[in-house]
């Protein structure tokens, strides 16, 4: 495509924010030209056969190719941090970032994504919507995002009920039926039916989670087929992943993509127009791209890097957020040595919530895995006994073994920040660390966790804590914020001091609940998209 | 024996050279499996070697792993005398890359697989057993280990 046009609108990235908030501008006729690096999987997606994991195993003499990988790169010692849960298929999504995207940190290794969906080619698809006590500190109210909820969860396809957790989730009506819980996640469920009580007045609770899963079929994607393959492949497109949109939004006239670019900086001119640097990654020039208004969803690192550089900020600290966020290896007591169903999926098996203080007050949310769909040497290699009889163990209780992942909050401090150094190719410096008050709200909501899940008849075997930025959750660089100051956004995610610039992804989030905001990330692009889209059309 | 004089010149838990890892493969899935692997599973092997186990092997590790060479009777023994150990003892490793490989193809999906319906006095004897089985090893293997370690 000519660099040479000018058109309505440039969207950085291509990921679930860039997707959501293209799509509004280009259903409504206007001009859009997505810049994106766009990686790829290009090796596994067509090795993978259609079939249960369970089958797959006993079956295919090749499937050392995509769960070991053929760089055995799915054999990994020592990492447990940001990506180490990242199957081989799934490793596209952070290829090229070391080298085109560094970071410089000693507390704070985060993964980015150059590829085609972004961070969402590999997301959990986790989509509970903040509720309002989420929401407190923003300058939008849940009212502002609920038509867009609605609307993404169309889009998408999330599915979930109306249960116990909905006060923590919210009324979201365009949701599918829940997708099937499995074995393992059931026999806590029926306990948790016995127990409701008692639990219920602790403050927790439990229920389906909202998951951007099929349970029907919808815009050309099929239900689940419950093969437990989620985490190796994207059989019928049953999990959301933003390459879906993406693959919507090239059906129309208006839209275009320009692949492997990297987009540096930006210059608002006098003319109305906003220049866009676009760096080509497989060459060593760089190109000029023109347009009306331009849109930032290249994911919070991402974004933030563009804008310090644009505007010339070098070492200036921001302010970043991002979930702590810790693994409980869980044994179920409720299922143990009992036959389980072999169809499954691998996703979040159901939501608990911590909420002693209420819906309305803080509270803290996990999401119940199963281990089902991973290989055993996993755990056999963190469990401390001869690896033989850890075989034989980990086989018998595997079944009833899982993980609940506990996003806590997080706000700014004066500890978690991030700047840019001089210079083109200057890493994004990030210092991240929690405060000893809030390091013990974390510990004093786990212990009264794991009371709720003894409970349940789960033991806790293990807590693991990944480190910083093990999240992927990354957030708050560039906050919406009421007054008109710089490096913040308007409450209509537009870059203060700028007239035409836009920032549509984690960015401007001022803070994270305990939630992820993957959902709610989507919904607030849709409704900046929404917003730009009258600027332009005024 | 190939494998001493090889530690002589050149520390075996160094070496990729092909021949050792082959060894290496079948003893190892002897002992985890109580089989012997294909070709491809042992080739698979030596590569998942190479291209994970990349560390400098420590002295403990090399004296570990020369010992396992020359009584390779000793595997189950030494991974048990090396579970605790702090740091992934480089054997435990090598066991770990055997057993992702074994898993990894439907040649010893019978013993690889994860039980499912075992019941619950099934499950109990089991675990029962294993669990002796681990703790004594962990005795003798760890007496071992210190001695080879000392040697």
């Amino acid at each position: 495509m000519s660099t040479d046009s000018v058109v309505d609108a440039i969207i950085v990235g291509s990921g679930p924010s860039a997707v959501n908030a293209a799509y509004p501008l280009v259903e409504a006729g206007l001009t859009v030209r997505m810049l994106d690096v766009g990686n790829r999987d290009s090796k596994y997606a067509g090795l993978i056969p259609d079939g249960q994991f369970s089958e797959l195993r006993r079956t295919d003499p090749d499937q050392h190719r995509y769960f070991l990988g053929d760089e055995l790169e799915g054999i990994g010692f020592g990492h447990t941090g940001a990506g180490a849960q990242l199957t081989p298929p799934r490793q596209y999504v952070c290829k090229d970032t070391e080298r085109l995207q560094p970071i410089a940190s000693e507390s704070f290794f985060p993964l980015q994504s150059l590829a085609e969906g972004g961070l969402g080619g590999a997301w959990g698809a986790g989509s509970p919507p903040f509720s309002a006590a989420d929401l407190a500190g923003f300058p939008i109210a849940l009212e502002d995002l609920q038509p867009h909820y609605e609307v993404v969860a169309d889009r998408i396809g999330v599915s979930g009920t109306r249960d116990d957790l909905m006060p923590f989730l919210g009324p979201t009506f365009a949701l599918q039926p829940p997708v099937e819980v499995d074995s393992n996640g059931e026999g806590i469920l029926r306990r948790y039916a016995t127990q409701r009580g008692v639990l219920n007045k602790a403050g927790m609770f439990l229920g389906h989670p909202r998951i951007a899963m099929l349970s029907r079929e919808h815009r050309g994607r099929l239900a689940n087929r419950y093969w437990d393959m989620d985490f190796w492949s994207d059989a019928g497109k049953s999990v959301y992943r933003p390459k879906w949109t993406l693959d919507e939004l090239k059906t129309f006239a208006s839209f275009s993509i320009v692949s492997r670019r990297l987009v540096r900086s930006f210059e608002e001119r006098d003319d109305g127009e906003v220049v866009v640097t676009a760096a080509n990654v497989d060459g060593s020039g760089t190109e000029l791209h023109r347009a009306r208004s331009l849109v930032l969803a290249a994911g919070t690192l991402g974004s933030t890097r563009i804008v310090l550089r644009s505007m010339g900020h070098v070492d200036r600290r921001v302010p970043i957020v991002c979930n702590p966020h810790s693994y409980a290896a869980l044994l179920n007591l409720n299922t143990l040595g009992q036959g389980v169903r072999d169809e499954r999926h691998s996703m979040a098996q159901f939501c608990l919530v911590h909420a002693p203080d209420g819906h309305t007050r803080p509270f803290t949310v996990g999401h119940f895995y199963s281990y089902r769909s991973l290989l055993l040497f996993r755990l056999i290699r963190d469990t401390p006994l001869p690896v033989r009889e850890s075989l034989t163990i980990m086989r018998h209780l595997s079944p009833s073994l899982g993980a609940l992942i506990l996003q806590h909050r997080d706000t700014p401090s004066p500890t978690k920040y991030c700047s840019l150094g001089a210079g083109e190719d200057a890493p994004l410096e990030i210092e991240y660390s929690l405060s000893a008050s809030e390091q013990r709200r974390i510990d004093d909501v786990e212990a009264e966790i794991t009371r709720g899940l003894r409970r349940l008849r789960c033991i806790k075997l293990k807590t693991m804590r990944p480190g910083h930025a093990a999240s992927v959750h990354y957030a708050g660089t560039l906050p919406m914020s009421a007054t008109d100051v710089e490096l913040t956004t308007s409450r209509d995610g537009r870059l203060h001091r700028t007239k035409r610039v836009y920032v549509a992804d984690g960015s401007v989030f001022p803070s994270l609940p305990s939630k992820g905001l993957t959902f709610t990330m989507m919904a607030n692009a849709d409704r900046i998209g929404c917003h730009v889209r009258s600027t332009l059309r005024a | 024996m190939v494998a001493t004089s090889r530690h002589r010149t050149e520390p075996i838990a160094a070496s990729h050279d092909a021949a050792v890892l082959h060894r290496e493969a079948v003893w190892f899935a002897r002992y985890l499996v109580d089989a012997v692997p294909s070709d491809a599973l042992i080739e698979r092997y030596v590569r998942a070697d190479a291209r994970v186990l990349q560390d400098a092997p420590t002295a403990r590790d090399e004296a570990v792993l020369a010992f396992v060479h020359r009584h390779p009777w000793s595997v189950g023994l030494l991974d048990a005398g090396t579970a605790f150990m702090r740091g992934a003892p480089l054997l435990r490793k090598k066991l770990v890359v055997m057993m992702a490989v074994l898993e990894a193809t439907p040649d010893h999906i019978a013993v690889t697989a994860p039980v499912e319906d075992a019941g619950m006095a099934r499950l109990v004897w089991r675990l029962g057993r294993a669990g002796a089985k681990a703790a004594v090893k962990l005795v003798v293997g760890s007496a071992l280990c210190a001695l080879v370690v000392r040697r």
